[in-house]
């Protein structure tokens, strides 16, 4: 089976000869590539060369165009701060929203003019060209949660929830309108699939959680496999609260943190949800032997059950042993 | 004392309008300023932390907390600085350079000055420099350093070393925590103290404090 096969099948429930490998890797690319980060976020370009080297050499089952989540910020006119060679960050002292009375006047970037999010979608169009016969190739927009928090400040938006539910419910509205757009000219580029990030919903409990972000981010997959693709959704951090509002959202791959236990995971959702995850990318990926990884992810997949994709539970960090994550590899390979 | 009990439910509740309220009214009954701090918005944080800690509340729960906490403190800062009443100690906080994170750094500063201490938050992105100069400036005991980033879990190093070249790192105790962080780190880099929590963070500091 090709790597894009594989994955496909397992999301269809079917039968796979071992099981997809999909990994999140960013700088850990970069290093590998021996590219800057900071060439690596904005040229897509020096990303698909580093993707393409990453998964061939590791035999990963797919390529992504992840990189930061200051894209759509940074085309909607956001203040980003650069870094060398670490990812771009958004500067919430000057959050775009920092009046809310700005969301009115907020447009729908321009995804044809050059841009961060233009930029994307070539490093879609380029990985597609490259290795998309044989590879899942992942597009990746922002969750509502994630993208609001990037306009408005994570700190503002945590007392919005309360302040003005009405103002955070536009902001969401934006938000999914914005993604699925960004989502559609990914698809139309040729990405097989479309990661959805949401990780400041770890922060918000399961009230507030189920109250705001459940029904957008089940606009924003409902709208995605409109277009045609299976949706992985990450949310990053302590998500035990919340999983079980995560099965609901529609999306093919819940791709869970090393907080959460796949087991914790399993028994919140149906049997044939498909589980990605979740050792601790630090401690165990990185600080780890190639045994211990291999001890870590069987537990993993005990937990998960056959539908299982193996993962870390975010980014292969930056100085990961490549010894730890061809464990990780042998892992997948060896199961089924 | 029904006004401070008002009080102690507007901030776990997180009612800032109400802890204001409950705060003046507090005041013009002729409770101490002091009492206010020491009798209520401490044990109100503390259980506000505990909250936290037992996932019954959140990070917008928290906060929302905090912002009550902050609206009585607005009011007896000061008369307690009119009366030359001393808080427990002086923190500076920050997280360190290149980290942007700063939801943990706020809830510990929160924490922290609910627990009777004043706190300058130099923000997030904090060089070692500007560490060392509001330590200086404001007389802190305490430095206190937030890092999420394995990557820039050095900054935490780099500043505890430029304590040591300033000649200042025998007049301050610095602490450390952040995700990522652990107690072994922190003995690593030669900090004082590390708390996986911001209730935690609390007692550190004034275990720190008091030495
Ligand atoms: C929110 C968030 C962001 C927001 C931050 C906004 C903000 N205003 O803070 C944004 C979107 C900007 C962001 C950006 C990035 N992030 Co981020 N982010 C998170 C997230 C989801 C939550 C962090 C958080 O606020 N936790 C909640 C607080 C309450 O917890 P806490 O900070 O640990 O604090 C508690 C304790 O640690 C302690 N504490 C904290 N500080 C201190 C200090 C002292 C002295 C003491 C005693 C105690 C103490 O008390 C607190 C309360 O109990 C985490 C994932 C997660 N859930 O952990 C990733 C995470 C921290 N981010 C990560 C990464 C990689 C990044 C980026 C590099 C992403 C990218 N690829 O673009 C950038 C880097 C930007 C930069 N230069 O800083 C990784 C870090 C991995 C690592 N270990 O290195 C994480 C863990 C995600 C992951 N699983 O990979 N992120």
């Amino acid at each position: 089976m090709t790597g894009k096969e594989r994955i496909l099948a397992k999301l269809r429930g079917e039968a796979t000869d071992s099981l997809p490998l999909m990994p999140i890797t960013m700088m850990f690319a970069a290093d590998l590539a021996g590219v800057r980060y900071i060439d690596y976020a904005r040229d897509h370009r020096v990303l698909a060369d580093a993707q393409v080297a990453v998964a061939d050499y590791f035999g990963f089952d797919h390529v992504s165009a992840i990189s930061d989540p200051a894209r759509e910020a940074s085309d909607l006119g956001a203040a980003v701060e650069w870094f060398d060679n670490q990812p771009p960050a958004i500067v919430e002292s000057r959050a775009l929203l920092d009046e809310k009375s700005k969301l009115a006047g907020l447009r729908l970037p321009d995804l044809a003019a050059p841009g961060r999010m233009r930029d994307r979608i070539e490093a879609v169009r380029l990985l597609a060209e490259r290795t998309g016969a044989t590879r899942v190739v992942e597009g990746w927009v922002e969750g509502p949660c994630a993208m609001g928090a990037d306009l408005r400040g994570l700190n503002t938006l945590m007392l919005d929830f309360f302040d003005d539910g009405p103002f955070v419910e536009a902001l969401f509205d934006f938000t999914v309108r914005m993604e699925v757009e960004f989502a559609r000219a990914q698809v139309e580029a040729g990405a097989t699939l479309i990661g959805v990030g949401d990780a400041a919903a770890s922060l918000i409990g399961p009230k507030l959680y189920t109250q705001h972000v459940l029904t957008s981010e089940q606009r924003l997959i409902a709208a995605i496999h409109a277009l045609g693709v299976p949706v992985r959704l990450h949310i990053c951090g302590n998500t035990k609260r919340i999983v079980e509002g995560m099965g609901l959202t529609g999306a093919e791959i819940i791709d869970l943190d090393f907080p959460t236990p796949l087991g914790h995971a399993r028994r919140a959702m149906r049997e044939t949800q498909v589980l990605l995850g979740n050792i601790d990318p630090v401690r165990a990926l990185r600080d780890g032997t190639p045994e211990s990884v291999e001890a870590a992810l069987a537990e993993c997949f005990e937990q998960a059950g056959a539908a299982y994709i193996c993962g870390a539970g975010c980014e292969v960090p930056r100085g990961t042993p490549y010894a730890n994550l061809e464990a990780m590899a042998r892992f997948a390979r060896s199961r089924r | 004392m029904p006004d401070l009990d008002k009080l102690h439910q507007a901030v776990i509740e997180g009612d800032w309008k109400a802890a204001a309220a409950a705060t003046q009214a507090a005041i013009a009954a002729g409770v101490a300023p002091l009492t206010i701090v020491t009798g209520c918005l401490v044990p109100a944080m503390d259980e506000v932390g505990r909250l936290f800690e037992c996932e019954e509340y959140f990070v917008p729960e928290m906060l929302l907390s905090a912002r009550a906490m902050k609206a009585s403190m607005a009011i007896v800062r000061p008369l307690l600085a009119a009366a030359g009443t001393e808080p427990v100690g002086r923190v500076v906080i920050g997280t360190v350079k290149g980290d942007l994170h700063d939801i943990g750094k706020n809830l510990v500063a929160s924490m922290l000055e609910g627990g009777g201490f004043e706190v300058i938050d130099l923000g997030a992105d904090v060089a070692p420099e500007r560490f060392i100069e509001a330590a200086t400036t404001r007389n802190a005991n305490l430095v206190a350093l937030s890092a999420l980033l394995t990557v820039t879990m050095p900054s935490m190093k780099t500043t505890v070393d430029a304590f040591q070249s300033a000649g200042l790192r025998e007049k301050v105790k610095i602490m450390v925590g952040g995700a990522p962080v652990t107690q072994q780190y922190a003995d690593a880099i030669g900090a004082d103290g590390y708390s996986e929590s911001a209730g935690g963070a609390v007692a550190l500091a004034r275990r720190l404090a008091v030495v």
